[in-house]
């Protein structure tokens, strides 16, 4: 059975924010939904101190804490490991958002322009994001990354894999030992974040070094 | 960028923006906050006033708190209240679809234990039949299941440690006693009821604040001794604008001014005067409750995604 996975270089990550912009031109996502995002943070110690990107997004966890918590089953984990919402079934209760350990998943409760700040569309872009996002996702539910679910299904990569000028991303089958995510997790020692949890992520990290 | 854009993008400890008032919404996410708080002190309530003091109205109030007051709130806090029907889907791995039942299954029970004596003679058991204790039984444990699981809720997130702790459910359950007993005092008083079982009341009221404050102190003390984000958490309650309802209203006015005021109660010069008391003291400590509540809401940190070590 293939696990969707994805692998992120942190040594090739620049912090171009390409991955969130990507994202929200695929998914039209609204004002303060970002499904693909980078965080800026500090790691080693004095006097070895670097300061990296880390991009974050969902990580498809195979024992995923937000399915556990979930009370209505709007949250699921596909076959291949792809965790979704279905936005018609979900209530906005909010419960995966606060025990998601990564800070993944967004409330949204209605969609805004992102120039005017209004919930009626600026121009015609604007008009087809919100038609986009509403078919999408909803108002009043929680969203999150689904991995490009309709490019995997068609056999590409996600949005993020393709526009990372960097090439950081690397997307395929976790269950493949011979995939290309497998050998790089292998030899370069991929780590998941917050392992402790027993969440078992499906997106690994390479060290910056 | 906005505070609570901030929050998304921070590398350390990420405040909790979703439940409690100030959230992403402003005040209509604190309606989760009272409906925990409504749920709470309306079962405490319903369990005191029929097992120690056995009134019928008091009862009652706190069957409205929860089948009326808890319900209302948790519609307003969801995004699609429509849909409100599906939280009690996934009770096997969900804590608040069982939390959900358990407040279904008391307000059945609980109306079906009340109902001889609010007028409903058709029906073919009495408080003191055996049906009628069998009908309390499940009316009195699903009341207590329905104070305790908000503590469950929050325990069950692991990557907050302020909440991750065995504490959070015997914690809300005192408090939603305390709430409970404070309740039926004030509906007592309101109701102009002429035996008001003061003595009883100030009794179990004295036990519960004191157990309230050592769990709050365990609280503390298991804080900081825990890892960093739990530290920065205690941080928040002790040091930041939460500290107002911490210290403030939870800690001085919500229980140790109330402690005081139960104590000394009996040397006052009236028997009026000893009712005010108890009145304020009652209302202090409902306003505590409603403050830890928020408090420990609000000092919700996640810890931060990357993390190397403690």
């Amino acid at each position: 059975m293939v696990r969707w996975g994805m692998v992120i270089d942190l040594k090739r990550c620049a912090g171009c924010n390409s991955c969130t912009v990507t994202c929200k031109a695929e998914h039209h996502t609204p004002p303060g939904v970002f499904w693909a995002k980078v965080v800026r943070i500090e790691s080693g110690k004095y006097p070895t101190v670097i300061r990296q990107a880390l991009p974050l997004l969902c990580m498809h966890c195979k024992e995923p804490e937000c399915e556990k918590v979930c009370p209505t089953g709007a949250t699921k984990r596909s076959l291949e490991g792809i965790v979704t919402v279905d936005s018609k079934a979900c209530v906005g209760c909010r419960y995966c958002a606060v025990a998601c350990p990564y800070g993944a998943r967004y409330f949204a409760s209605d969609w805004k322009d992102y120039f005017t700040g209004d919930r009626k569309p600026s121009s015609p872009y604007a008009e087809y994001s919100k038609k986009k996002w509403l078919e999408e996702s909803d108002k009043g539910v929680v969203s999150k990354c689904n991995f490009c679910v309709e490019r995997v299904e068609k056999g590409r990569n996600p949005a993020c894999v393709d526009a990372c000028p960097c090439e950081a991303r690397t997307f395929g089958d976790l269950d493949d030992p011979e995939s290309e995510v497998s050998q790089l997790i292998k030899k370069r020692r991929g780590m998941q974040l917050h392992p402790e949890y027993g969440t078992d992520a499906s997106v690994y990290y390479l060290p910056a070094r | 960028m906005s505070v609570l854009q901030y929050e998304d993008f921070k590398p350390g400890a990420r405040a909790q923006m979703e439940w409690g008032f100030g959230g992403r919404r402003r005040w209509r996410d604190g309606a989760l906050l009272m409906a925990l708080f409504l749920g709470g002190i309306g079962a405490g309530q319903f369990v005191v006033s029929t097992w120690l003091i056995d009134s019928t109205t008091s009862a009652l109030v706190g069957l409205l708190i929860v089948g009326v007051g808890k319900t209302v709130a948790h519609l307003v806090y969801l995004g699609q209240p429509w849909r409100f029907y599906r939280l009690f889907l996934r009770p096997k791995t969900s804590w608040v679809s069982r939390g959900l039942i358990f407040m279904v299954v008391f307000v059945m029970f609980g109306a079906a234990y009340l109902a001889p004596d609010l007028g409903f003679d058709w029906v073919s058991w009495t408080t003191d039949s055996t049906l009628g204790e069998i009908i309390w039984l499940a009316a009195f444990a699903s009341a207590c299941l329905v104070m305790v699981y908000d503590g469950f809720v929050l325990a069950s997130c692991k990557s907050i440690t302020a909440w991750a702790t065995a504490l959070m459910p015997p914690l809300f359950f005192t408090y939603a006693v305390a709430g409970g007993t404070a309740m039926t005092f004030l509906t007592l008083i309101a109701t102009g009821a002429e035996t008001i079982e003061e003595s009883t009341l100030t009794d179990i009221d004295a036990i519960l604040l004191s157990a309230m404050f050592a769990l709050l102190v365990i609280y503390i003390v298991n804080l900081l001794a825990s890892t960093a984000t739990a530290r920065e958490s205690l941080r928040k309650l002790t040091t930041t604008k939460v500290a107002i309802a911490f210290i403030g209203l939870a800690i001085i006015a919500g229980l140790l001014v109330p402690l005081m005021l139960t104590y000394y109660h009996e040397h006052a010069a009236t028997g009026t005067l000893a009712t005010v008391l108890l009145a304020a003291s009652a209302i202090l400590e409902l306003s505590g409750d409603l403050s830890v509540r928020h408090s420990i809401l609000r000092a919700g940190l996640h810890a931060p995604v990357f993390s190397e070590g403690p």
